[in-house]
């Protein structure tokens, strides 16, 4: 197995996780997004999903992601009755992001990112000593 | 100097220095066909390096990519750089070879 495959598999990992931390912040950005109708839909919280893709010349597993997927779980309903997308009972319909789960998330993929880049340090040092031993 | 010339200047002192020795009729390809088709690997994947980091100044090609390529040319020019080193060194060890 060529050590040099496995910077593509920690690249791949590297761009995974950037994707899932654009998620994050897309959820966090949007925590406050309501509808611009009244008793219409806010913005829902959106999840992603990584797959396995085998790359068959390098003969590895990389990570890709597989979609975004959304998070079906009920809307958060708050009583603001002067808001614009209030419904008739004056009841507004919050995202269902919930701003500690978001932070949670983005440690971890904070973390998998570094273990990813830790990686390809790891295989590139160890190249340039095998390397080395040539001179 | 370009990975490709010197490639070929090997492949000329090689050949020369490979019909001075002769004899030797092996299957295996020469060594300095095999010091080409690495140089053209290093070549090649110092070509793509800086078209990948071409394309990410451009902002079409993500930093990962631009590093996993970048990273891909440079090991492989270290490893020719290396073998090359010794090679040329070999040669002059054997240069200096009293008669």
């Amino acid at each position: 197995m060529r050590l040099e495959a496995s910077f593509a598999v920690a690249a791949s990992g590297m761009r995974a996780q950037s994707a899932r931390l654009r998620v994050v912040a897309e959820n966090i950005a949007n925590a406050d997004s309501t509808a611009a109708t009244p008793g219409g839909d806010p913005y829902r919280r959106r999840v992603v999903v990584f797959r396995p893709e085998p790359d068959r010349t390098l003969g590895v597993a990389r990570v890709a992601v597989d979609r975004i997927a959304v998070d079906r779980s009920p809307f958060q309903l708050r009583y603001e009755p002067w808001h614009p997308a209030a419904d008739e009972r004056g009841y507004v319909k919050y995202p269902n992001v919930e701003p500690v789960v978001e932070l949670v998330d983005m440690r971890e993929a904070q973390r998998a990112y570094e273990a990813s880049l830790q990686t390809l340090a790891t295989a590139r040092g160890l190249l340039l000593e095998t390397i080395d031993l040539l001179r | 100097m370009s990975p490709l010339e010197a490639a070929r200047l090997y492949g000329t002192v090689a050949a020369r220095t490979g019909a001075a020795a002769s004899g030797t009729t092996d299957a295996a390809p020469a060594f300095a066909e095999v010091l080409r088709q690495e140089l053209e690997g290093a070549a090649a994947a110092l070509r793509h390096g800086e078209a990948v980091a071409r394309a990410g100044l451009l902002g079409r090609a993500s930093v990962q990519e631009v590093v996993e390529a970048v990273t891909a040319a440079e090991l492989a020019l270290e490893r020719v750089t290396a073998v090359r080193d010794r090679v040329v060194a070999a040669y002059q060890e054997i240069l200096r070879m009293p008669i």
